[in-house]
């Protein structure tokens, strides 16, 4: 049971704890730099709402004078929503695209297991950084508000984490269709770098426009951590959608996997 | 019943067709070799067989399981023994992560036995390996479960000259104990050592399959012979004689013939030197492959 995703986790065990550290150095020094904001007098504020509204809305910046406003916009809506988004695209453009192109699945699928299991154990395998990183950085994000003494709420900080999940799946799912339909690796780990990019400037240049439901299609659409960690407002509905489409996304590129010539 | 049993098996990859309606079948305990130059569609049929490529027209069955039938072929797969042409790995598991990974799959009752005639570097991550322990690693995987059929794709490839001659006697012993055992090279020497029969594939087209021996037997002998007046062909009349060509005293034929009319037509001569072989299996080939034979 589970010899794939064991096999294939063990590959990404470096890069995930090498993410997991920078991640939760950069966070630190988000945090750090807090106070100075939060008690300098100028107006930060009439600032960001001077700036235009898709920028603003892009990068979640509402208020930066209180830590759930500032932790929200400069952390989580750019590094968790963005970048981790782009990395987990990334990584699952290169799942099996790239097993395919080397023929390393050969000597996988010789013995007597099916595609579609392989198929999906490589995809639970991307599971490791989504559930590492939601773990550590939780600890390290609260452990750094105590220590400026603006401690965030524990509670809408795990569920910002824990929303996040279904978003990074559809991430990976974007990346798991492109890693089985296209033939090389490299292509398909570009291609899904660019979707998911694309999706996310969709979704905010579109917002505040008559073409705002353009954007409806872009997963960061329904993920929100100013929401939930400023206005603590828990949106499940947007986040079983999401879940809904990532199970799709798989579910499609295994039928694919399954059928195509390797 | 056969072990493989194919059946106008067809790939067309756009207007080529890679394998043209093949059929031919391997018996349980026999090495056939699947003979070809680079491209004839050899590495095709074999991922068709295993499944990883669906064919066009056509199928095949191994062990009497369907390959286009994904669970069927499943089945059969963990009496199967694979090799991939150039097997490719993770790079950076080390040799011995990669082996309880496929041990995990499929077993690996023959493991440590496999592992005294060829020797991979098992604590070494596979980045660093050469083609030739690549190629060892390979063939530990594929016999390590103790599969009943083989399934390989140029095995020796990489391999260094005494490593090749030491899988062809395991080759020998792994038929004798009734494995069947079904592999392409291009190398016709390496064919002539180890396989019963072979088959001959050609853009695509079964060209012939063959009895290796009786194919030997109806090549004929080589004879080159060494008189001490020149021989000329005119005067050298026997039934039997090919490819006559002499220069000065020497003279040089293929002899497929009854072996006293070539005595008898001799005896009129001094004979200085004489050898009689068996021709390089490249001649014998040569028609199949039409012009240069490809070793």
């Amino acid at each position: 049971m589970l010899e794939t995703t064991r096999y294939e986790a063990r590959q990404r065990v470096r890069g995930t704890l090498a993410l997991a550290v920078l991640l939760g150095v950069f966070a630190l020094l988000v945090i750090y730099l807090f106070p100075t904001i939060a008690e300098s007098s100028a107006d930060i504020d009439a600032f960001i709402e001077s700036l235009p509204e898709s920028f603003r809305e892009g990068f979640g910046a509402e208020t930066y004078t209180t830590i759930e406003g500032f932790v929200a916009a400069e952390l989580y809506q750019t590094v968790w929503v963005l970048l981790l988004g782009l990395y987990m695209a990334y990584a699952a453009g290169g799942s099996l695209a790239d097993d395919i192109e080397s023929g390393r699945l050969y000597l996988v699928l010789a013995t007597p297991v099916a595609r579609k299991r392989v198929g999906f154990e490589t995809f639970l395998a991307l599971c490791l950084p989504i559930v590492v990183l939601n773990l550590t950085m939780p600890l390290v994000v609260f452990g750094g508000t105590i220590a400026i003494d603006y401690p965030l709420d524990p509670y809408y900080l795990l569920v910002v984490h824990a929303l996040s999940i279904p978003y990074l799946l559809v991430c990976s799912g974007i990346g798991m269709v492109l890693s089985v339909v296209l033939d090389r690796g490299d292509t398909a780990q570009r291609s899904a770098i660019a979707i998911v990019f694309l999706l996310f400037l969709l979704d905010s240049v579109t917002l505040g426009t008559d073409v705002e439901w353009l954007g409806a299609i872009s997963p960061t659409r329904y993920l929100d951590p100013t929401e939930v960690l400023l206005h603590e407002t828990i949106n499940l509905v947007d986040s079983l959608l999401l879940f809904v489409v990532a199970t799709v996304l798989v579910l499609l590129s295994l039928v694919y996997f399954q059928h195509r010539d390797l | 019943m056969a072990v493989i049993e194919v059946q106008g098996l067809t790939k067309a990859y756009g207007d080529i067709l890679a394998n043209d309606h093949l059929t031919f079948s391997i018996e349980r305990g026999e090495i056939f070799g699947y003979l070809g130059p680079n491209g004839a569609g050899k590495s095709t049929t074999i991922r068709q067989l295993m499944g990883f490529q669906s064919p066009t027209e056509g199928t095949a069955t191994i062990f009497g399981h369907d390959v286009r039938d994904d669970a069927a072929l499943r089945e059969a797969k963990s009496r199967i023994g694979f090799l991939p042409g150039e097997p490719a790995y993770t790079p950076g598991v080390t040799g011995s992560e990669f082996l309880e990974y496929q041990a995990a799959l499929k077993g690996d009752e023959r493991r440590d036995e496999l592992l005294e005639l060829f020797t991979p570097p098992l604590d070494r991550q596979i980045r660093e390996y050469s083609t030739g322990n690549r190629q060892m690693l390979g063939i530990v995987q594929a016999f390590m479960h103790d599969p009943d059929l083989l399934v390989m794709d140029e095995p020796t490839s990489g391999l260094d000259p005494l490593k090749q001659e030491a899988f062809h006697g395991f080759l020998r012993d792994e038929r004798d104990r009734g494995t069947t055992i079904f592999f392409s090279s291009h190398i016709l020497g390496e064919v002539r050592r180890v396989c019963d029969r072979v088959g001959i594939i050609r853009d695509g087209k079964l060209a012939a399959v063959e009895d290796v021996d009786e194919l030997l037997a109806r090549g004929g002998k080589q004879v080159r012979v060494h008189t001490e007046t020149p021989l000329a062909e005119a005067e050298f009349d026997v039934d039997g004689v090919v490819g006559f060509a002499s220069e000065g005293r020497e003279a040089r034929f293929t002899f497929t013939g009854d072996y006293n009319d070539l005595f008898a037509a001799l005896a009129d001569h001094r004979i200085v030197d004489i050898e009689i072989d068996e021709p390089p299996i490249e001649e014998i080939f040569m028609h199949f492959y039409g012009g240069e034979a490809d070793a």
